[in-house]
């Protein structure tokens, strides 16, 4: 696999995970689902996931890069576990809408064993590490519209998460926005 | 407090878009601790498993 492909690859995974942090972004406002301190969290996973693979599209594939992504799908999984957990015995509750019979945090969990399985399946190729890439190589469309998507949601995210919690932590299960409620 | 470990990537990503790869590889560690330093703050129960 050339770095060329391997790059092209890692801007379809980017994009898998810019497209359900979009979703659940959509799940939030237009279905008013408000989001819980650890599906925030699994949010922050699918960053700290998501920042290996696009380190790879910017400075081109390197086993770090994917170790970074693999830790940080790890970290998640081990978020979205814990609240599957919560809610594993019957009688026990759930948290926001099933979507296709699961709920998103189970869905998160899925997603983050996809992204270790997806680098490791990345990994078995080594000659994509063969060839030192330029540092100044320029971004196709499809890798920089990738980009593009992470660092907004990343940003939509800061401000999402401000308007829910405020400068604290978030509450178990949040009503409302902190910030757009008027005072007593 | 929550929406440190989204700025701290953001800022990570800035850097990796400036071609800073040691800097941003900085934001992702200190990102990637806030994290589950906030996980482990929001873990106060045991779970209630009886097998």
């Amino acid at each position: 696999m050339s770095g060329d492909l391997s790059r092209l690859l890692n801007a379809v995974g980017l994009l898998g995970i810019g497209t359900v942090l979009a979703l659940a972004f959509i799940d939030q406002i237009w279905f008013r689902d408000l989001p819980c301190p650890l599906c925030i969290l699994q949010r922050v996973g699918f960053f700290a996931a998501g920042f290996g693979i696009a380190l790879n599209i910017i400075f081109g594939p390197k086993p770090s890069h994917y170790g970074v992504a693999i830790i940080g799908a790890v970290g998640g999984a081990a978020i979205a576990m814990r609240q599957i957990l919560i809610h594993i015995v019957p009688g026990t509750g759930s948290y926001g809408n099933p979507v296709f019979g699961l709920h998103l945090y189970t869905w998160a969990f899925i997603a983050f064993v996809v992204i270790v399985v997806g680098c490791a399946i990345m990994l078995l190729d080594d000659r994509q590490f063969s060839r030192a890439e330029p540092m100044s190589v320029r971004l196709k469309p499809l890798p920089l519209s990738a980009l593009l998507l992470f660092l907004v949601l990343a940003v939509a995210n800061i401000f999402s998460t401000i308007a829910l919690c405020g400068a604290g932590f978030c509450p178990d299960e949040p009503k409302d926005y902190i910030l757009f409620q008027s005072s007593p | 407090m929550m929406s440190l470990p989204f700025v701290l990537f953001a800022c990570g990503l800035g850097a990796a878009w400036m071609r800073q790869r040691g800097v941003a590889m900085g934001f992702w560690v200190v990102g990637l601790v806030t994290m589950l330093v906030l996980f482990r703050v929001h873990v106060t129960e045991v779970l209630s498993i009886q097998l």
